[in-house]
């Protein structure tokens, strides 16, 4: 037993989404469950209460940053960012009647928010061809006929990471809303101001170019190991 | 079909299963692993939608922030499980395993970036907790006794977690110096110890 074995003696129930996945304390007490749900939270949130503004926080941010954090590839950007839309929730969480689900809600507003971060930067948002420096676009055909190694087997997630932050920023934009956020192309060209075409397109251009780091990272890899 | 047809018509579909994509596909082993690669990026990517933690100063800026804009009251119940929760964090509660866990951790990470240094040596003379003390299925036994409904949540989050501290530690282990790659992995182990927390909580009286 865990708590015998090291003898803890003032341990709380903790109310925690653990390893991003889930509430995994049991609702061992109905009242205490109800009073944890999402509902309940965003009622006394709506009331101002410190608390439940800080759970909100707590179940959502990992989400919320992660989005910052790959659309921008910016470690304090992504911070900024994320407080931002946490406070931009805040303030208009009296608003919020339930029609859509909070999740959604909040990362609908985290988007806008980047959005308009990348906006102010001048950064193109969807103007994505100029985007890519020259001859990027070539990449998939330059892998016909070549040495192909294929990624077989499974991706790492932090060499994902990397290669995803390495991508020019219109084609990132477009691979983190729909493969990551899970966006669909129509919802994509309306808050991007792009159109469905010209989505699809990015988003394809996107995933061959992170096949392309991908493999080169493999490489590299592979290069070190034989020198090793 | 050829290549440069097939890779242009991935982009209006992108699982290859029109005829033609189909076609062509069975007869081009270069296009079929384009195909296979780009589905394991796209299944890879979800695994990035809540992949990082944000800074402990993010809070605190929002928190300040909230109050200066008078958007939060105070808490009234002074045993409120969020007080517990996140006074308890850096307060007395704070479970010695969890905190071996991530003591060992931030200690492996540690010394691993000294490993071309003086200091190296008096860094592997501290004793090291060793995390596998620490095992997983000392946490599986504690959940099945005591909320045996969550047992299948705690696996797939402790499956999850370690193949993050697992993958983390790969890198580390290539680039050790490698600040993203270290941050990594103390949040693969914070998240670890978080499991430890919540399953030793439920084995109070």
């Amino acid at each position: 037993m865990l708590g015998k074995r090291y003898n803890i003696n003032y341990l709380s129930r903790i109310p925690m989404v653990a390893a991003g996945k889930g509430d995994l304390t049991e609702p061992v007490d109905h009242t205490k469950s109800t009073e944890r749900s999402d509902a309940e939270v965003i009622a006394r949130a709506q009331h101002g209460d410190a608390d439940a503004f800080r759970l909100l926080y707590e179940k959502h941010k990992r989400r919320v940053y992660s989005l910052c954090l790959r659309m921008t590839a910016n470690t304090a950007e992504a911070e900024d960012l994320a407080q931002e839309a946490f406070l931009q929730l805040y303030r208009k969480i009296g608003t919020f009647r339930g029609e859509s689900a909070f999740s959604t809600w909040l990362h609908r507003l985290s988007v806008n928010v980047v959005l308009m971060h990348l906006r102010k930067k001048s950064l193109p948002v969807v103007s994505l061809e100029e985007n890519a420096p020259s001859g990027e676009d070539d990449s998939a055909k330059r892998d016909f006929g070549a040495d192909d190694v294929a990624l077989a087997g499974s991706i790492d997630r932090l060499q994902l990471q990397r290669a995803v932050d390495s991508l020019p920023p219109g084609y990132r934009m477009i691979f983190v809303l729909h493969d990551v956020e899970g966006y669909e192309h129509n919802e994509i060209a309306r808050i991007a101001g792009c159109s469905v075409g010209n989505s699809k397109s990015q988003l394809h251009k996107a995933r061959m170019k992170l096949r392309d780091l991908l493999k080169m990272n493999r490489a590299e890899k592979a290069g070190k190991s034989r020198a090793g | 079909m050829t290549c440069v047809e097939l890779q242009e018509s991935l982009a209006e579909v992108e699982d290859g299963t029109t005829p033609e994509q189909r076609a062509h596909l069975r007869t081009c082993p270069a296009c079929s692993a384009l195909v296979n690669d780009l589905n394991l990026i796209i299944n890879a990517a979800v695994g990035l939608q809540e992949a990082e933690e944000p800074s402990p100063r993010v809070w605190n800026s929002i928190e300040t922030a909230l109050k200066r804009e008078g958007l939060i009251r105070p808490q009234k119940r002074a045993g409120s499980l969020a007080h517990s929760l996140f006074a308890g964090w850096t307060g007395r509660w704070l479970a010695p395993a969890a905190a071996m866990l991530l003591l060992s951790a931030a200690l492996l990470v540690h010394n691993r970036m000294q490993t071309n240094t003086v200091s190296e040596q008096t860094a592997f003379t501290v004793p090291v907790p060793n995390p596998s003390d620490l095992n997983d299925n000392d946490l599986m036994q504690e959940v099945a006794e005591n909320a045996p409904s969550m047992q299948a949540a705690y696996q797939a989050n402790l499956q999850q977690v370690n193949e993050s501290i697992r993958d983390a530690q790969a890198v580390v282990d290539e680039s050790p110096n490698d600040e993203d790659a270290r941050r990594s992995l103390l949040d693969a182990y914070q998240q670890k110890s978080m499991l430890f927390e919540l399953a030793m909580d439920r084995s109070l009286p």
